[in-house]
């Protein structure tokens, strides 16, 4: 049950959207794909969808093509949302599932049990188009996967919802991963791809800066986020063996560092032997990993 | 239940409940209820009227009473002679008309003296039963016998044509293409509205589906082609329901009310036309409509939100006024050069060929090459469309309609 991207490239006339992309999803887990907008995340999800044609390179599920698939084990969130605006939500709901094909007493069940999740119960008899922006959305995201797919595209799935809805999705997903369905999903909210994601591919303009694990990818950078609070200026911190960059924030000030071997010295040099309040050393969260590699400036993998 | 048919079940079941699908059969069987009650929606119109009382003043020798005759329209009141208690009676409503017949150099001349004017009708009546009784004075004056008077009266010129073309020999007669043109008028009209109706509903289904997104959640679990093959199915379902419905509400008229008397017309109509004649129109008529659903269903995936669909179904529109308006032309004389060319034209044929097979002499090959043309063009269209509309449905772009192609073209080879 994996998936499976073999020097993948998308030309158009002018422009190549992607470029020699590979990675692979291994069953059960959940890939984060992670770009700007224009990256190419979008075409990627549909050359695996097969909406559109690869201009070179294969894409296999479980070693087939996946132009050969049945396509009722795939699901998917587009990133633009669509409904059908003059239908009913529970009746939405049937027609995709039924369009999946999938029985109307075996939708029963799961559609009560994810209207009742996603708190839609009032909403059920509701035509689609009165619905709040992010009712809706979440409508769509149970469409995409009441057919209980093998493998799970979401685009965007968390932009447009507030917090409270956000953490009913993430738990939907790693509900959805429990049950062993595998999941593909992009975001430029990185918090969230932090939190969810087993492996990762980040995209710069079609090309791919990075592909594996999320630790893997904290470790080429190591652990050179280092914490403080301390009463020491700026330039004192700055003139300190290895610190490349000092930034004050309100309770703490934070040091880049050009090595994770810098930091016994310097807290050596700090400390001075007494107490500390906080020095904490740490990986780069996604975020700051990820501005840094698609702005281009320093470690290039 | 296979993707296919659940597609179109429920285009078909979400449009069939549509005000404007309801509102549009109700329309049609309005219409044909007012053809087949005219007689007595006339009635309801103008029945409540009196009739209208006109007071002859006859100043000849002449015995007129023969052709002044009361009916429910005009109620004549020979044999007055008091002119001046007549304009009186006029004046105060009583009397509507006076008609005052005097010679004049042995030919009748006739006033008439209104207060408030004769309505149109009535004065065309009264003039030409004035004219009539004019001839009838004539002939009166020249002293024939009764016989020899009547004969003249009754002349009348029997007309039969002879086509000294043998290859057209079983010519219509002039009665069936009367009938011929006057059915053909009919489903040609039929035919434009059928056209404009689904080709506008199949186009603004696709291009909302592609407006507010649905498209892509479809389309990851049916292919292209099936949602293609789908919508056209479901909208071809839509109208032969339309049709069917309006045949049913036809025949429920023809045999029930009346006594029959509407389907004794059609039958007559069907016999002159000859049951050919009925076979080509409807395949004429489903084929028109499937061509214009493919067509529609193509456009519709050009365009980016529904918004957008006037836009695209605005040639396809054109094309159907202009095939209209040269099946009108063919009313006066269905034989020109401009309808024997529209007649083979795909999009306009199934408008024009109909007239042509009813209400003119063509040999059996005119129509059948016409079909075949119209067929040909199907498949053409059909293969062409399914192979574009894969790549077209899930660009989005802007622009006119060539724009559109060109960045449909351009973002998928």
């Amino acid at each position: 049950m994996t998936l499976q991207l073999q020097h993948v490239t998308k030309k158009y006339k002018d422009f190549t959207a992607v470029d020699d992309l590979n990675f692979t999803i291994e069953k059960g887990e959940i890939f984060g794909l992670i770009g700007q907008n224009g990256a190419g995340k979008t075409t990627t999800f549909r050359m695996i969808l097969d909406l559109q044609e690869t201009t070179a390179g294969t894409i296999t599920w479980n070693g087939q093509p996946v132009n050969a698939i049945n396509r009722d084990v795939l699901g998917y969130l587009p990133e633009e949302r669509g409904i059908f605006p003059t239908m009913k939500v529970e009746e939405q709901l049937y027609f995709f599932g039924e369009l999946r094909g999938m029985k109307r007493a075996e939708l029963k069940k799961e559609i009560d049990f994810w209207i009742q999740r996603f708190e839609l119960e009032e909403k059920r008899k509701d035509k689609a188009e009165t619905l709040s922006k992010g009712n809706q959305q979440k409508v769509q995201l149970i469409a995409s996967f009441i057919h209980k797919p093998e493998f799970l595209i979401l685009d965007e799935p968390f932009s447009g919802l507030d917090p409270v809805n956000k953490d009913l999705l993430k738990d939907a997903i790693l509900l959805l991963k429990k049950q062993g369905t595998t999941i593909l999903f992009s975001s430029h909210q990185m918090d969230n791809v932090e939190e969810l994601c087993d492996h990762l591919c980040l995209l710069k303009r079609g090309v791919s800066l990075f592909s594996g694990s999320l630790l893997d990818l904290k470790k080429q950078y190591g652990k050179t986020k280092l914490a403080v609070r301390t009463d020491w200026s700026t330039t004192q911190l700055l003139a300190l063996e290895g610190v490349k960059d000092v930034r004050v924030e309100k309770e703490q000030t934070v040091l880049t560092l050009a090595d994770e071997s810098f930091a016994q010295s310097i807290f050596e040099q700090l400390s001075n032997g007494k107490y500390i309040e906080k020095f904490s050393l740490d990986y780069l969260s996604l975020d700051e990993i990820f501005k840094d590699k698609v702005g281009g400036n320093v470690v290039e993998v | 239940m296979s993707k296919f048919s659940l597609l179109m079940m429920q285009l078909y079941k979400s449009k069939i409940k549509s005000k404007s699908f309801i509102l549009m059969t109700c329309l049609y069987v309005l219409v044909m209820s007012v053809a087949v009650f005219w007689s007595e929606i006339k009635e309801l119109f103008t029945g409540d009227d009196e009739a209208q009382q006109i007071a002859i003043i006859n100043e000849t020798s002449a015995d007129l009473s023969d052709i002044f005759v009361s009916n429910g329209d005009m109620a004549f009141i020979l044999d007055e002679k008091d002119v001046s208690a007549l304009e009186k009676k006029v004046k105060d409503g009583k009397l509507d008309a006076i008609v005052t017949i005097n010679d004049q150099n042995g030919q009748l001349q006739a006033e008439i003296a209104t207060f408030t004017p004769l309505k149109l009708n009535d004065q065309s009546t009264l003039s030409s039963l004035l004219q009539y009784a004019g001839q009838h004075y004539a002939v009166q004056q020249l002293s024939l016998s009764p016989e020899q008077a009547a004969q003249i009266m009754a002349a009348q010129t029997t007309i039969s044509t002879k086509n000294l073309n043998e290859e057209s020999a079983g010519g219509k007669s002039e009665e069936e293409k009367q009938s011929g043109l006057v059915v053909s008028y009919a489903v040609g009209i039929l035919i434009y509205f059928f056209i404009s109706t689904f080709l506008s509903m199949i186009t603004t289904e696709i291009a909302s589906e592609k407006g507010s997104r649905a498209m892509e959640m479809l389309l990851v679990s049916v292919k292209p082609a099936t949602h293609f093959k789908a919508k056209i199915a479901g909208v071809l379902l839509l109208a032969l329901t339309q049709m069917g419905m309006i045949a049913a509400v036809f025949l429920i008229y023809a045999k029930f009310i009346k006594d029959g008397i509407v389907w004794d017309m059609a039958a007559d109509i069907v016999k002159e036309l000859s049951i050919g004649y009925v076979i080509y129109a409807i395949v004429f008529l489903l084929l028109t409509v499937i061509l214009y659903l493919i067509i529609g269903a193509l456009f519709g995936s050009l365009v980016s939100k529904v918004e957008e669909a006037g836009q695209v179904l605005m040639p396809a529109m054109i094309i159907t006024i202009i095939g209209f308006y040269v099946m009108l032309t063919g009313m006066g004389n269905p034989d020109t050069i401009i309808i024997k060319i529209f007649s083979y034209i795909p999009l306009t044929s199934g408008m024009i060929m109909p007239m042509r097979i009813g209400a003119t002499d063509i040999g059996g090959i005119v129509p059948f090459l016409s079909l075949g043309i119209l067929i040909a063009t199907i498949v053409v269209v059909y293969l062409f469309s399914l192979s574009f509309y894969k790549r077209s449905v899930l660009t989005y772009s802007s622009g006119g309609v060539i724009q559109k192609i060109k960045t449909v073209l351009k973002v998928t080879t």
